[in-house]
């Protein structure tokens, strides 16, 4: 059951959001923007007559807590975003890429008041958001590693049916931190393990960074010289959960797994002190977790050359419940300032992984907030992505007329959207639904089925399953080449960096000259097929930047038009530009 | 590890000022029941070894620059120190005699000495090769030395006067050892790169070459090559050279790599039997061939301190015995009577086997 | 020793001259960080880094502080230099010969022996942080305004991509070369010419600058617009990366990659370069050290001299920073393996050029070589003397506005007796 929060104050807040929400509507007219629609009204005030035993939903908090933080609240503020920044920016979030010229105009035009929410759910329940998931996770707790003892396919496979089934978080890590690799079910989940050769210190690290938000690197030797909350014994504690395992290669399978012995203890010297310390498996500065009395028998398979060793008591297998546990308030905490990192640009604590008393959250109350009805909802991630992006604070705009030291304010207190660099993932596949190479891609594989099954294609290329499933495989190879060039170091980052390779790849590079080719079905074929310059400019814009062309943009393509005879080549021109922009480079 | 038997450790380092256990009739040769006889210990550690052809004394170099002898029996472990040399000493090899002592240097020198002096100065110190002499060997007629060198270079020098009758110019990487075949007429050599050559003392010319490119490895991460034999020797008979070192190097700078012992027919000039031990990671240090038909190997371990010593059939992929021994080894030698073992250690321990039953304590 | 130039003459003459032209204002751009001795001397002329990373740990015992005969020493022997009482190892047999034109740290404790953080605390010269390396702030405040190449240029064959700019500008970011490969995707598309490619950026930048008025995040747009810039000037200077190094050039530094890679080093420099950094790989030596050192400083040493003669001969050298450095050193004791494993208490760099005392040994560690002796040094002392030799004055806030970030570690200082 939710905790109450704070229903006194919950009345006041909802007075001052709608304040500022109506306020926001005519600031709106400012900008070369149609003005935002009516409220949609699920992010509207809640209704004044709730009763005790009713709560706000989590947003109107977080909404409360982001505004109350900071004084003058109100002069930073952005309102909240048109429906063209909010249709590319959730569907960037939520299902990994832009919205396709079709999807973008029935937003657009769609008059329901609660749109938005209804937008949300469709997204949050499609493919695409498994997807998308998949991506995220891969990134965040294999940051890019290359590894060969779990096939990438099985691991991400697994990851996406996670998502789809909307694993609670508690599991997920649980199967992460339980899998040994024998029992082939639950086997890629040993992707974290494995692809690291287990390397003790490497995975203890990861551990700390990725489920704990704290990278005791330096504490493997010593107190950490710098971060007065990180000790090595919290390093130590950690790794004594691994410390008996070891990696086992199946003499039958050849595959790697983990065996475990039942004895062995850590012990750890101080290479600054010489000082001597002991320490129990324990999770940061959680009670220790003492070996029980050994049983009779120590083994339930005793280690030997082709045999994997299994303990009666493995302390492995504590790992997990020792995560999860409610106590562990660092193993939620972890998770929603990357999930809020993830929606909102920036994490409440940066880095992400480096989280202590020195390094504050710029919001605590938010990160407590959210820490704890994360645990209430039982680790539900999709509940809590789709709290965040109802909140006021997600869906406020990224345009702001302040100056560049109050702007940069507005963006410390989240007081408006700030711009996220898009994912490689999302930049490829973004790119491909902005060209409609997807369509390109698609009349081919649906051609194909209907020649090789010509009665289940009927059903087939209608289901969302196949045809997402479908697209993907037959562009992951072309698109991984886009991928590796934009993706730099690995791990869950809000930071940005362009370099000149980047650029060379979309100015001279052969996927993007090939996705431009007016082949049947793409976006540059059907513009060539358009007479009028200004029905031209509105589906070059809305194709690629999500959002209708301003007048003057309108004026730009004519001219363009104009001054070049052969037409095709001007189109192409033209939408490499669009491609090659900043505004298609960031989620804004 | 190895127990000690009682009567036998009090002939050793520990209680080295007991009087001599009576004579007893000797037991016969049981690999299988090899067992630690003597102990010396040093505080640095070590890098070779080998056992005088009389039996009498056991020599080793040590990382603190100097040789080091003991008697072998162990009835007295004081050590006399060979101070000259101003680097390692990573081979030795002595005149058929036993008289002269030859040293290899990573001074680039070879020192010769007295091996029986009771203060040893060198006799003669050689200039012998641009960087590192990696490998010393004395022919079966005890008139040459050979040497091998971070030159790429193989010389031989004539002994007593050391000087330089030959040099063999032909492998494009460190040669690591070079040993006479025992009909005096040809040397064979072993590079970093797993190239085997075979050369005429006589000509100086290179007669034969082939490779055991499994005994290196190119680290592509570190960009890195690591090979080389450890040890090697020909057995008595001529008709085969055993190769220790390495195989299937997968990490060179963390060392990962599996032990290798390698057997090359020696007429047919090719590969007769690889072994290596798959569960075990490390290096084959040193090699001897016991008459009784069988192969003594010592090897390091990558980590821990499992040094191993392992008893083989030729042929055979499992070996019949193996000892752990207390670190790891550096080498590995043979009495004369071919009953005894000496190991050099990491740790600086020096280390004499037996391969017979221990005596019952008297 | 006549030095060869790779290229083509006229182009030289022609860089050279835009260079000076272009170096003046950049001089005067940044007149208020430097030293007032110093802004004299930079107006004249551009000065740069070149950075010779030995990744993975060069081993101080078997380079730069050699402790032959003693309990680590190992196996190496000391060799004289070109300055009287300077020994170093004798794998450095041409280096020694040079010693006079470079300067040794010997004191060096980083407090860690982990790579990564190693390499930040020296490229940084911060414990802790996010700060831009040594080559961006070089980029920054070296480079003149258009520079002909991306100030940071980094000839490497892999590691680990790091946020080298930090809070500069994405313009002053280390640009990896994959060895002497040009960057890829530098050649235009077919149908594709300078007149297509204008016109088309042109539609692109009145795109960037809508956007741009919408009151983004500068930081992220300019990098945006910055890696544009760079690529189109890589692509002007897409020749250099083409030509064949002279037979010559390769019979002197080697055909290794190393040596090839030495070979670009030089030309980027003599092209404008502001700080060019090659990383020799393979010192990570936990097994095998000896032999390992044998090969890869055999490799370093004499295509090091090569680029080294090459700078002197051509009077780059008076303009030029050149910096020899690892992330750490190496332990004293050895291993089983017949390695040594990672040590950053008591390690060495070597530097020389540009605005550096030449034969000069700073700091000394003690008998064994276990720990420091005398005038330890980190990564903030080394990273003040490389920039204060280049005449930045790193005690001077950075040129950003609303960000008072001190240029380098304001608790520590440079190494002042090794700045001319």
């Amino acid at each position: 059951m939710p905790p109450r929060r704070f229903q006194t104050i919950v009345v006041l807040a909802s007075m001052l959001i709608a304040g500022l929400r109506y306020g926001a509507q005519t600031e709106g007219a400012d900008f070369n923007v149609p003005p935002p629609p009516p409220l949609p009204t699920s992010i509207a005030p809640a209704p004044a007559e709730q009763t005790e035993s009713q709560t706000e939903p989590l947003r109107t908090d977080i909404d409360f807590l982001i505004r109350s933080a900071t004084p003058n609240f109100d002069s930073l503020a952005a309102p909240v975003s048109s429906d063209e920044e909010f249709v590319r920016r959730i569907y960037l979030d939520l299902a990994g890429t832009i919205p396709t010229s079709e999807q973008t105009k029935a937003f657009l035009k769609d008059g329901s008041p609660v749109k938005r929410e209804a937008l949300i759910d469709r997204l949050l329940g499609s493919p695409q958001h498994a997807r998308r998931m998949q991506y995220v996770f891969d990134e965040m707790l294999m940051e890019r590693r290359v590894g060969t003892d779990i096939p990438a396919t099985d691991w991400q496979a697994w990851l996406r049916n996670s998502f789809r089934d909307n694993k609670p978080w508690n599991q997920l890590v649980t199967e992460i931190l339980s899998a040994d690799g024998a029992d082939e079910k639950l086997r890629p989940a040993a992707k974290f393990y494995l692809d690291r050769k287990f390397d003790i210190d490497l995975v203890t690290r990861d551990i700390g960074r990725v489920f704990l938000g704290v990278d005791l690197e330096c504490a493997q030797c010593h107190d950490h010289p710098n971060i007065d909350d990180y000790l090595q014994r919290h390093y130590y504690g950690l790794s004594a959960f691994l410390k008996r395992s070891y990696l086992f290669t199946d003499s039958k399978s050849k595959k790697k797994m983990l065996g475990e012995k039942a004895e062995g203890d850590v012990k750890f010297t101080s290479v600054f002190t010489s000082e001597e310390g002991q320490t129990d498996p324990r999770v940061l500065n959680l009670p220790g977790i003492p070996d029980p009395e050994p049983a009779k028998e120590l083994y339930i398979a005793k280690p030997a050359g082709k045999v994997r060793g299994i303990p009666a008591y493995s302390r492995r297998m504590q790992f997990a419940k020792a995560m999860i546990t409610e106590d562990n308030v660092d193993f939620r905490t972890n998770i929603v300032n990357r999930l809020w990192a993830l929606m909102m640009g920036r994490g409440l604590v940066e880095p992400l992984d480096i989280r202590h008393s020195e390094n504050a959250p710029s919001n605590p109350e938010v990160l407590k907030l959210l820490a704890n009805e994360f645990l209430a909802h039982n680790y539900d991630i999709r509940w809590l992505i789709r709290e965040l992006a109802l909140t006021e604070t997600y869906q406020r705009s990224s345009i702001t007329s302040l100056n560049a030291t109050q702007a940069a304010k507005a963006a410390d207190a989240f007081a408006r959207g700030l711009l996220k660099p898009i994912s490689p993932e999302q930049l490829a596949w973004s790119s491909v639904v902005a060209t409609e190479f997807t369509f390109v891609t698609m009349n081919a594989q649906e051609a194909a089925l209907k020649k090789a099954e010509p009665e289940a294609a009927a059903v087939k290329i209608h289901d969302p399953l196949w045809r997402e499933e479908t697209l993907r495989k037959t562009l992951k190879s072309e698109l991984d080449v886009v991928v590796a060039r934009f993706a730099g170091q690995g791990g869950q980052k809000t930071s940005f960096e362009a370099t000149a390779d980047q650029a060379l790849f979309l100015i001279n590079g052969p996927n993007v000259q090939k996705w431009l080719q007016p082949q049947d079905g793409a976006l540059t074929d059907r513009l060539q097929k358009l007479d009028s310059p200004t029905e031209l400019a509105e589906e070059l814009y809305v194709a690629v930047l999500s959002r209708p062309p301003t007048d003057d943009e309108t004026t730009n393509v004519e001219n363009y038009l104009q001054s070049i005879s052969d037409r095709p080549t001007a189109i192409r021109e033209m939408t490499w530009a669009l491609l090659s922009s900043a505004e298609f480079r960031f989620n804004h | 590890m190895t127990d000690i038997p009682e009567d036998e450790a009090a002939s050793g380092s520990q209680t080295g000022n007991h009087p001599a256990p009576p004579p007893l009739p000797e037991n016969p040769i049981d690999a299988t029941q090899t067992h630690v006889v003597a102990e010396f210990k040093h505080d640095i550690p070590l890098t070779t070894c080998r056992i005088d052809p009389t039996g009498t004394f056991v020599f080793a170099g040590a990382e603190d620059f100097h040789v080091y002898r003991w008697n072998v029996s162990g009835d007295d472990t004081s050590k006399t120190i060979f101070a000259g040399h101003q680097s390692w000493v990573r081979s030795l090899d002595f005149s058929r005699d036993g008289k002269l002592l030859f040293t290899a240097g990573y001074d680039h020198r070879i020192g010769v000495w007295n091996t029986a002096d009771a203060a040893p100065k060198p006799i003669n110190m050689i200039d012998a090769h641009k960087g590192w002499v990696r490998w010393v060997r004395v022919s079966p007629d005890g008139k040459l030395l050979a040497s091998c060198g971070n030159d790429n270079l193989i010389k031989l020098w004539s002994i007593p006067d050391g000087t330089l009758q030959q040099e063999f110019v032909g492998h494009d990487r460190y040669p690591y050892a070079a040993v006479f075949h025992p009909n005096g007429k040809r040397l064979a050599s072993f590079d970093l790169m797993g190239v085997i050559k075979d050369w005429d003392i006589e000509t100086g010319k290179e007669v034969r070459s082939t490779e055991a490119k499994f005994m290196w490895g190119f680290d592509q991460k570190f960009r890195a090559d690591m090979g080389g034999a450890r040890d090697m020797r020909f057995s008595e008979d001529g008709k085969t050279l055993i190769i220790a070192g390495l195989t299937e190097v997968t990490n060179a700078f963390a060392g990962v790599h599996k032990p290798m012992l390698l057997l090359v027919d020696w007429k047919k000039f090719e590969h007769r039997h690889k072994w290596k031990d798959d569960a075990y990671k490390g290096m084959v240090w040193g090699v001897c061939e016991h008459p009784g038909g069988f192969l003594v190997a010592s090897g390091a371990p990558q980590s821990g301190n499992k040094g191993m010593l392992w008893f083989l059939k030729p042929g055979e992929d499992k070996p019949f015995h193996s000892v752990q021994l207390s670190h790891c080894a550096r080498g590995l030698d043979i009495t004369p009577n071919k009953r005894q073992l000496a190991v050099p250690q990491f740790d600086g321990k020096l280390c004499v086997y037996q391969m017979t039953a221990p005596h019952k304590a008297v | 020793m006549q030095r060869e130039f790779g290229c083509n003459h006229i182009d030289h003459e022609i860089s050279r001259r835009s260079f000076v032209a272009g170096s003046a204002t950049g001089a005067a751009a940044v007149g208020g960080l430097l030293t007032p001795a110093q802004a004299k001397t930079l107006k004249s002329g551009q000065k740069r880094i070149l950075q010779i990373f030995l990744q993975g740990g060069v081993s101080q015992f078997e380079s730069w502080d050699p402790k032959p005969g003693t309990k680590y020493g190992g196996p190496f022997r000391s060799i004289p230099t070109s300055v009287p009482g300077t020994h170093i190892c004798e794998l450095l047999p041409h280096t020694a010969k040079r010693m006079h034109l470079l300067s040794i740290v010997r004191s060096v404790d980083l407090k860690t022996n982990d790579h990564r953080i190693g390499r930040l605390r020296l490229e940084k010269g911060r414990m802790a942080g996010e700060f831009p390396y040594i080559g961006a702030v070089a980029s920054k405040y070296l480079a003149p305004p258009n520079p002909p190449l991306p100030g940071y240029l980094h000839i490497s064959t892999r590691g680990i991509e790091d946020n080298t700019n930090a809070f500069l500008n994405a313009q002053h970011a280390q640009l990896k070369l994959l060895g002497v490969n040009a960057p890829e995707n530098l050649a235009r598309p077919a149908g594709i010419d300078e007149e297509v490619a204008q016109r088309r950026n042109e539609f692109r930048r009145l795109a960037n600058e809508r956007f741009a008025g919408r009151g983004g995040q500068p930081a992220f747009t300019e990098a945006f617009d910055s890696s544009f810039e760079m690529a189109r000037r890589l692509m002007k200077r897409k020749s250099l990366f083409e030509q064949e190094p002279s037979a010559k050039d390769v019979e002197r530094y080697g055909s290794h990659p190393f040596g090839v890679r030495c070979i670009l080093a030089r030309e980027l420099l003599n092209n404008g370069a502001t700080c060019v950094k090659v990383t020799h790989h393979g010192y990570d030596t936990h097994a095998e050290n000896f032999n390992f050192h044998l090969e890869q400083l055999d490799e370093f040493d004499k295509t090091f001299c090569m680029l080294l003669d090459d700078l002197h001969d051509s009077g780059m050298l008076e303009s030029t920073l050149v910096n020899v450095y690892s992330e750490f050193g190496r332990t004293p004791k050895l291993n089983q393996r017949y390695g040594r494993d990672h040590w950053g208490a008591s390690f060495s760099v070597a530097m020389g050029g540009c605005g550096i005392v030449p034969g000069a040994v700073v700091g000394s560690t003690n008998a064994d070589g276990t720990e420091v002796a005398e005038r330890e040094v980190g990564g903030g002392h080394l990273f003040h003397t490389y920039l204060q030799a280049l005449g930045v004055d790193t005690s001077q806030d950075h040129d950003i506005p609303g960000r008072p970030v001190p240029i380098g570690d304001p608790s520590v200082a440079p190494i002042e007796e090794l700045l001319a």
